[in-house]
């Protein structure tokens, strides 16, 4: 198969669209084209995320028996003997330091700016739209707003506003539960899935304001949780949680 | 949980359907439309797992999209009568990322979901049925240009085009890396 013909063919190998032979054919030309090859697994990797554009469904309570059941009665899996074991990689998150964040009004007394920014994004509050921009343009500054989770934290809100140029931003937040005793806000930081450690509040009026050093660009998500205590990895679930992308 | 299911501990195969069962549910019920047909997909792809994690190897893709791949193939299979020749490229992942608490797991997978059900429903529609065709109908190119009456040709680009951008859409979003 020449290059040409295997270039046309990718997207439908992609999708094992192919018929048999034209399957088989355009795997030969892939073993001798790096570039192909490259590109095949490109886009192999998004067509493998398709099943995620699907609703979850509710199987009978039987299916997770009838499973633990078959499983049971299959001999464990055993790693091969005498060839290399290929090992499953269990990397770790990075964790941040924990620290404690210093609060928005001591914060304040050092940089009145991002204060006002901060108590703009208090106050710029309902509604607003993931990653509405502050300004126009080039402005070195994006908001973000969350919305509380509908049944743990409903009516809640938070802001957060990103300054490029300092790679810092602030965060306020509004309407949060009440903590009982003993408990934090604790804010988060989600880069591919794995939540850093950005910080804890111990407000007792469900407002909270504060600032996260450092560059965001690398970040996906943020969201704050209910924990008894700082923690190093959540152990609830966020009751405010958004994206931080602007698209 | 990958670990644990190469040492051959049956509870992970429990925490695997915990997290992925109604997602794989889903998968399966979006191909058959049949629960019955759904969910004997989702056990025999639960028990394959089971029975392959030995040969399992991170570094070619997550448990996730393995598994899912699995649901996806038994599907189409009882679908369309018959075993399909499956690509040999590795799943190497994309979603691919550090074991997270079980608690923040699901709060992950919904995000990620999200942004790929956006990135889906962005596309344009003859893209995004070209691609709805062969992934969860398993309807060849030839098959899906007989269909939608268009030359081969424009399901042959649809398809590369209709990945591309959702490959563009979600690198921008750091869902692919």
């Amino acid at each position: 198969m020449s290059c040409a013909e295997a270039e046309d063919l990718l997207g439908a190998y992609a999708l094992e669209a192919l018929p048999e032979e034209e399957a088989r054919r355009v795997e030969e030309h892939l073993r001798s084209c790096a570039e192909h090859r490259a590109a095949a697994a490109e886009l192999r990797r998004t067509s493998a995320l398709l099943p995620l554009t699907v609703e979850e469904g509710d199987p009978s309570p039987e299916v997770r028996a009838r499973i633990i059941e078959a499983v049971k009665a299959t001999p464990a899996p055993r790693e091969s003997v005498g060839r290399p074991v290929q090992s499953a990689r269990e990397p770790r998150g990075t964790v941040a330091p924990i620290r404690r964040i210093p609060t928005l009004r001591a914060w304040a007394a050092r940089s009145s700016r991002l204060a006002v920014a901060a108590a703009v994004a208090l106050a710029l509050g309902i509604g607003g739209l993931i990653g509405y921009q502050l300004g126009h343009g080039s402005s070195p500054q994006v908001a973000y707003t969350f919305q509380g989770d509908p049944t743990a934290a409903p009516g809640a809100e938070g802001r957060l506003v990103y300054f490029k140029d300092r790679k810092q931003a602030v965060v306020a937040a509004t309407g949060l539960p009440r903590l009982a005793s003993g408990q934090v806000y604790e804010m988060w930081l989600i880069k591919g899935g794995v939540p850093v450690d950005k910080g804890i509040s111990a407000s007792s009026s469900g407002d909270i304001g504060a600032q996260l050093p450092g560059d965001l660009s690398q970040f996906q998500q943020f969201a704050i949780t209910i924990e008894p205590g700082e923690q190093q990895l959540p152990t609830t679930k966020p009751i405010l949680v958004g994206n931080l992308q602007s698209g | 949980m990958a670990a644990q299911l190469k040492r051959g501990e049956s509870t992970a195969i429990e925490s695997l359907y915990d997290r992925y069962g109604r997602l794989a549910f889903g998968l399966a019920f979006r191909i058959l439309n049949e629960r019955g047909a759904a969910e004997d997909v989702v056990q025999d792809a639960f028990v394959s797992v089971w029975r392959n994690a030995a040969g399992f190897d991170a570094r070619r893709g997550s448990l996730r999209n393995w598994l899912l791949s699995i649901v996806r193939n038994r599907a189409i299979d009882r679908l369309r009568g018959s075993a399909r020749v499956r690509s040999e490229i590795d799943l190497a992942d994309a979603g691919q990322r550090a074991e997270v608490p079980d608690v923040w797991e699901a709060v992950a997978l919904d995000l990620e979901r999200k942004q790929i059900q956006e990135g889906f429903r962005e596309l344009p529609d003859p893209q995004r049925q070209t691609l709805e065709l062969a992934y969860f109908g398993g309807y060849t190119h030839v098959e899906i240009a007989s269909r939608m009456q268009v030359p081969l040709g424009t399901v042959k680009s649809r398809m590369r085009i209709g990945l591309e951008k959702m490959r563009t859409f979600l690198t921008a979003r750091g869902v692919m890396a």
